[in-house]
């Protein structure tokens, strides 16, 4: 009796240090010290740290429009940092079994990250999120993955629509935190949004315009009342960036949005080296069953210890995982590359390979793809 | 002609072999499950055990009596740095999902050795190239020199007492140094002819210096932190002798570097030097591990505490298979070599081997020793040469006498 309301006290101290935990003591070391004294008794105290998952916990939620909402995210010690306009993928613990969605983090500060989601009342994950997470939910999150990310370009222009404006939103937050010698010159940011409620971040844009002489935001609705005459938002986005050629565009939205801004940067012979385009690759695949290869497909593999993911393409199925991934450019730990001394060996998490295995561990020098998708540890 | 049948005769020998190792090793895949899960949880939770009984003690009892916690501490740092930390980072005991605590990717280590650089020295390099001259890290931890090709330096003339005294009290934090590619700095600078003779670090495989230099910290102030000032402070906070605990630590720390430096060079040096393409036929490598690698013997028990790297010539045939296992697999690797009368290489104690590694340090601490280095099995090749010969000249005068 007394021992269970000791053990409810200490967990209760243990979550309200966790944001203190992870601050001081950093990531790195907590994350040695929870590997050195993860036992039976620990991972029930506290299963937040004392876990060998990544898993993040709801610390704060905002509401940002009437459909929008943020959620601040504690992650523990097994989430490395981020770079602004990556995305995570979330597993919800939804009444019909787990379900994995990305999302890309809308705000990043050394210790939390941000997702901002759209309701959409058919998918199955984001009324979850909106209706049943409250402060103190905890999930498991992938690592922070993505190549759409700022490569120090000097003129940058983000175009984007919808919940599109997440990434573009972290990442000018995270320019402008740059050491003023290395900044951008120019960032803008043409945002197409339905109407002055729908738009996510309103106020914080509106600032971040205002405050900074080198940033420039134009917004464009596309629900406004009847009677007001609007330009196509084409017409208004060459209005705003009449020097559009000049910059390098990193473009973010829905599939139409997206290919009506592509069509328009073809149209005008823009160089397409300069646009970085919002994708992500793994999510649609994840969603249905696993399937068995067949003999002309890819397949995408996604490394978790690197974070890293990559296609073999079919042609090249018929080599070891390791060639593969070593054609892609990549390099994945090994030794012998004959499977006699295991240095290359981990764990599927998901999908099939054939070759050398044991259970769920393979020997990726020895072993080949056999699904269209597969996950390493 | 007769040279090509001498060589696919040869071949089909190397392949017999291959077939017979992997033989071994697939029985004993398919043989892992809860017994291995048991172990490893058993041989962990005897660590705690071990830690708390051992701390207690240094905190508690007074001065001097503080050393009888000693060898407890000892006992809990020796479990985790080999019996579980070297064979959990090899991989043994990935394929278990319920013990994530024991995946190489999630282990962190209470030596102070930074796990993935390790990793890439020890699995990738050492395992693979095992005693071949300029690859094998292991065969010159430091500027060791256990064989005539590599160049002398006066360093050399005292590597007997230099590694006894010196290196050895700290060989864990000597390894981690190496392994991050210190040492290859060192020789750089101070020997004439560098690293010639020397296994050094592949530039593909080298972490960035920054990153080196991070790694190498990190790995020694975690274990510091908590020998040294972590429970120091804890002694003292609590009015018990804070230097006792520190020194009680610095021995056990001591201890177990000695502990692990005595089992480990006793189990390659003493052994020819390997081909270098051995590993491009599985057969032949599996004969370089065989002729490379020396056992020592002693039982179940002691055999724990050595991390059952006495056990080097099965942990070599079979590094990712759960260590505990080598004892039942000796057996059957003994029955093929004698089969195919390849070299098992055995001392008949730990006492006998440590004698004989001191002796080939000594040895080659002298410029030109006496002694002429062993050729290895496979360049001799003697017997699978021979035999191929002999069966050869065996059949061609039975068709000669068929002719006649
Ligand atoms: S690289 Fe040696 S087993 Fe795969």
């Amino acid at each position: 009796m007394l021992n269970k309301f000791l053990t409810d006290r200490l967990a209760k101290i243990l979550e309200f240090m966790h944001p203190w935990l992870i601050k001081t003591l950093g990531r790195d070391r907590l994350e040695y010290v929870a590997s050195n004294t993860t036992n039976e008794v620990t991972k029930k105290l506290d299963p937040f740290i004392w876990t060998y998952d990544c898993k993040a916990k709801v610390i704060a939620i905002r509401q940002e429009t009437s459909d929008t909402k943020t959620f601040v995210l504690l992650p523990n010690q097994h989430f490395s940092d981020p770079i602004a306009g990556q995305h995570i993928e979330l597993t919800a613990i939804g009444p019909k079994g787990d379900a994995a969605r990305c999302y890309t983090l809308s705000e990043i500060t050394p210790e939390t990250v941000s997702i901002t989601v759209k309701l959409n009342p058919q998918g199955e994950v984001s009324p979850w999120l909106h209706d049943q997470v409250a402060v103190g939910q905890v999930f498991n999150i992938s690592a922070a993955r993505g190549q759409f990310v700022h490569r120090d370009q000097q003129q940058v222009l983000f175009i984007c629509a919808g919940s599109g404006i997440t990434p573009a939103f972290s990442m000018i937050n995270q320019l402008l935190a740059q050491p003023s010698t290395d900044k951008a010159s120019e960032v803008g940011l043409f945002y197409r949004t339905q109407s002055p409620e729908n738009t996510i971040f309103s106020k914080r844009l509106a600032q971040l315009d205002s405050l900074n002489k080198q940033v420039k935001v134009e917004l464009s609705y596309s629900r406004l009342p009847v009677d007001v005459v609007t330009p196509s938002f084409i017409d208004q986005l060459i209005a705003a960036y009449p020097d559009i050629k000049q910059q390098h565009i990193y473009l973010c939205g829905p599939e139409l949005f997206r290919n009506d801004v592509i069509q328009y940067l073809e149209s005008i012979n823009f160089d397409m080296h300069n646009l970085d385009v919002e994708q992500f690759t793994l999510p649609e695949l994840l969603q249905d069953q696993q399937s068995i290869k067949k003999l002309d497909e890819d397949v995408t593999v996604l490394l978790k210890s690197q974070n890293i993911n990559f296609v073999i393409p079919a042609s090249d199925c018929d080599k070891t995982i390791l060639e593969a991934a070593e054609l892609q450019g990549i390099t994945m730990e090994h030794g012998c590359r004959s499977g006699m001394c295991g240095s290359c060996k981990t764990n599927l998490v998901s999908g099939e390979v054939s070759g050398q295995k044991i259970g769920r561990s393979i020997y990726p020098c020895t072993a080949y793809p056999a699904s269209n998708q597969l996950v390493l540890e | 002609m007769a040279k090509t049948m001498d060589q696919s005769a040869q071949d089909e020998e190397y392949e017999k072999i291959h077939q017979a190792f992997e033989a071994i090793k697939q029985k004993h895949r398919d043989d892992l499950g809860e017994k291995d899960v048991r172990y490893i949880k058993k041989i962990r939770r005897n660590s705690r055990i071990f830690e708390v009984i051992g701390r207690s003690l240094i905190h508690i009892l007074p001065g001097p009596f503080a050393l009888i916690g000693v060898p407890f501490l000892f006992l809990h740092r020796n479990l985790e740095a080999i019996e579980i930390g070297h064979n959990v980072l090899h991989g043994q005991y990935d394929s278990f999902d319920e013990i994530p605590q024991f995946h190489a990717q999630n282990f962190r280590w209470k030596a102070p050795v930074d796990e993935t650089s390790w990793r890439q020295e020890h699995n990738a390099v050492h395992h693979v190239h095992t005693n071949v001259y300029e690859k094998d890290p292991d065969l010159n931890h430091g500027f060791l020199r256990v064989n005539s090709q590599v160049p002398h330096t006066r360093l050399h003339y005292f590597q007997v007492p230099i590694y006894l005294f010196l290196f050895y009290p700290f060989m864990l934090y000597n390894f981690n140094a190496q392994n991050l590619g210190v040492v290859d700095k060192f020789r750089k600078k101070y020997f004439p002819e560098g690293n010639k003779g020397y296994a050094v670090l592949d530039e593909s495989l080298r972490l960035s210096k920054a990153e080196g230099k991070k790694r190498h910290k990190r790995a020694v102030r975690r274990i510091w932190a908590k020998e040294y000032v972590l429970f120091p402070l804890l002694a003292l906070l609590t009015g018990f002798g804070a230097i006792k605990v520190f020194l009680a630590n610095l021995l056990a720390d001591v201890m177990n570097s000695y502990w692990i430096a005595l089992t480990i060079q006793a189990t390659h040096f003493t052994e020819p030097l390997q081909p270098e393409d051995a590993i491009k036929n599985k057969g032949k490598w599996y004969i370089s591990q065989l002729d490379s690698s020396v056992n020592f013997k002693g039982n179940r028990w002691q055999s724990i505490l050595w991390g059952h790297l006495n056990y080097q010539v099965e942990h070599h045939l079979f590094p990712d298979i759960p260590a505990h296992r080598y004892p039942d697999m000796a057996l059957e690797v003994q029955a093929v070599c004698q089969q195919y009368n390849l070299p098992y290489k055995s001392n008949d104690s730990w006492r006998a081997a440590i004698k004989k590694f001191v002796g080939a340090m000594w040895t080659y601490s002298f410029k030109n020793p006496e002694v002429k280095d062993e050729a290895s099995f496979l360049d001799k090749a003697a017997l699978l040469n021979k035999a191929a010969l002999l069966n050869n000249e065996a059949l061609l005068n039975k068709e000669a006498t068929n002719v006649k």
